[in-house]
């Protein structure tokens, strides 16, 4: 059996202001696995995603790659699981693409000349080496999207959580992303409704809705379950309804 | 959405971008000093100076138009202030007017402050140009924040630069869905609308420096914004300040 990456136990979580959000989360995943989480709109993805790294905390027992996640351990679990937000203008918040790709590995107290090379590597790996030097309000959607994964490529992570990575690109920035996606061998945990994606990189599913998980497993079985999909505002997929 | 208004020039490819932003930081610095402490009469200085400026200007490659006119955005102003100045000094009377029972008066002295006021200040003023649309506004900030000036400030200004154009998007999308939803309607009621959406950005403005925040410490920010910083000061960088200074001064004691 595969290591542990991720355990949840018992998790709830309600906003301040609001209704509860995340009702009793029980959730285990493996090292190098896909987890897709989907789920119709505010169903608490990306309620649940804000947890893995410690930036939300309920009242429950999170333990990521062996370690608790409370206050003191957070920069070392922050450093290994990268959090991409769904608004890449939310992510790009540095003057320039360079320093935004460098953040991390600055504040993770790294040598100039290592920095140097985690940025040239996580920019290679999104295919944008030439945007080196421009400004991240010069960019277009999709390359804005590359680069906040590069962002989070150049720390190095051991887990990768995307929020809505595919949603506003058009097919070919689309289809890029899922390449690219694909090559990346680490532990992936995607958020989104994108099913069509979903059926090409992830081999495991949850739904959510309502703050519970309702359903998870093997990403066929669940994606081609009719009742469950409609059940929960989601649809079944194309590709699968035509086999 | 295009705004490439804010920072057109400074990808060109000439000696004056690629001095180091230091360098360019300290030189404007130092011209400013030696223009501001011109006697008013030295005409002949001011105009030496004026062409040291089209020089570097020259060599920078930004089309002159575009220069002046960005001067002419900032000279109303320091006109506003200057224009009563010759009213007020008092001295030899160089000419009175009257309209009806206003006596206004304009003194040689006062026009001589006038001048020297108007001279420096657009002096000043296309030296700043230059700097401003010959370096990256990035880059402009590193020199700061390598030069001792507070982090915060520069950090408040880089997060300016970096969200008024996500922000100038965000109006102009709002306004956009707003007017293809107003047909007529008094203008009171378009007025209305506009007091909402200013509100609404501003919660939405809100919202983003919280997400944001969430993302930069989600990448391990702790209270302190580092960048790299790697300016070398090259050959061209040591020759160019030494032209600089050695101009401004031999300018300077050209007449005594
Ligand atoms: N900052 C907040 N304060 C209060 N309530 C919030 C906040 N953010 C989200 N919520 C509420 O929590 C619930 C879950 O929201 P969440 O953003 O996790 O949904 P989601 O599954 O990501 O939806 P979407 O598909 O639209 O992104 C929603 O009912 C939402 O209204
Ligand atoms: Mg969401």
């Amino acid at each position: 059996m595969a290591k542990k990456v991720i355990e949840i136990k018992g998790l709830n979580y309600s906003y301040p202001a609001g209704a509860e959000a995340l009702k009793n989360i029980n959730l285990d995943i493996y090292e190098g696995e896909s987890l897709r989480i989907i789920g119709p709109n505010g169903a608490g993805k990306s309620t649940l995603l804000l947890h893995l790294n410690g930036i939300l905390s309920g009242n429950s027992h999170i333990r990521v790659l062996d370690l608790e996640v409370e206050e003191r351990n957070l920069p070392r679990i922050r450093s290994k699981v990268a959090l991409v937000f769904q608004d890449p203008d939310d992510q790009l918040f540095m003057p320039t693409v360079f320093d935004d790709v460098a953040f991390g590995p600055v504040n993770m107290d790294l040598d100039k000349e290592k920095v140097r090379h985690l940025v040239k590597k996580a920019l290679e790996a999104v295919g944008m080496q030439d945007a080196l030097n421009r400004s991240s309000h010069h960019l277009s959607f999709g390359e804005k999207k590359r680069i906040s994964i590069a962002t989070v490529l150049s720390m190095e992570p051991e887990v990768l959580i995307l929020d809505e990575p595919s949603s506003n690109l058009d097919p070919k920035a689309r289809q890029h992303l899922i390449d690219l996606l694909k090559r990346f061998r680490l532990t992936k945990i995607i958020a989104g409704h994108d099913l069509e994606l979903i059926l090409e990189i992830c081999d495991r599913v949850a739904v959510l809705d309502g703050g519970a998980i309702v359903a998870d497993g093997d990403t066929k079985a669940i994606l081609s379950n009719k009742s469950l999909m409609e059940l929960h505002n989601l649809e079944v997929p194309l590709s699968l309804k035509l086999k | 959405m295009k705004h490439s208004f804010i920072d057109e020039y400074s990808d060109l490819d000439s000696l004056i971008h690629r001095l180091d932003p230091r360098v360019k930081l300290v030189t404007l610095v130092a011209s400013l000093l030696f223009i501001i402490s011109t006697r008013p009469t030295s005409f002949v200085t001011f105009v030496l100076y004026g062409i040291l400026i089209f020089i570097l200007i020259g060599l920078s490659k930004i089309p002159i138009g575009f220069i002046f006119k960005r001067s002419l955005v900032i000279i109303p102003f320091v006109l506003i202030i200057a224009i009563f100045i010759p009213f007020f000094k008092k001295g030899q009377v160089a000419g009175s007017y009257s309209f009806g029972s206003v006596h206004l008066t304009v003194t040689y002295e006062g026009l001589m402050v006038f001048w020297n006021v108007l001279v420096k200040a657009y002096l000043s003023i296309l030296c700043m140009i230059l700097l401003a649309t010959s370096t990256k506004f990035s880059n402009l900030l590193k020199a700061f924040e390598n030069m001792k000036c507070p982090k915060l400030m520069t950090m408040i200004l880089s997060f300016m630069h970096r969200y008024i154009y996500v922000l100038v998007d965000e109006m102009m999308r709002m306004k956009r869905a707003k007017d293809s939803r107003t047909v007529g309607g008094k203008r009171w009621f378009h007025v209305k609308a506009l007091s909402h959406m200013v509100g609404v950005l501003f919660i939405r403005a809100y919202e983003r420096g919280e997400r944001v925040y969430l993302a930069m410490c989600s990448r391990g920010f702790s209270g302190q914004i580092r960048t790299l910083q790697d300016f070398k000061l090259n050959k061209t960088d040591f020759c160019f300040l030494l032209t600089m200074a050695m101009l401004l001064i031999a300018i300077r004691t050209i007449r005594r």
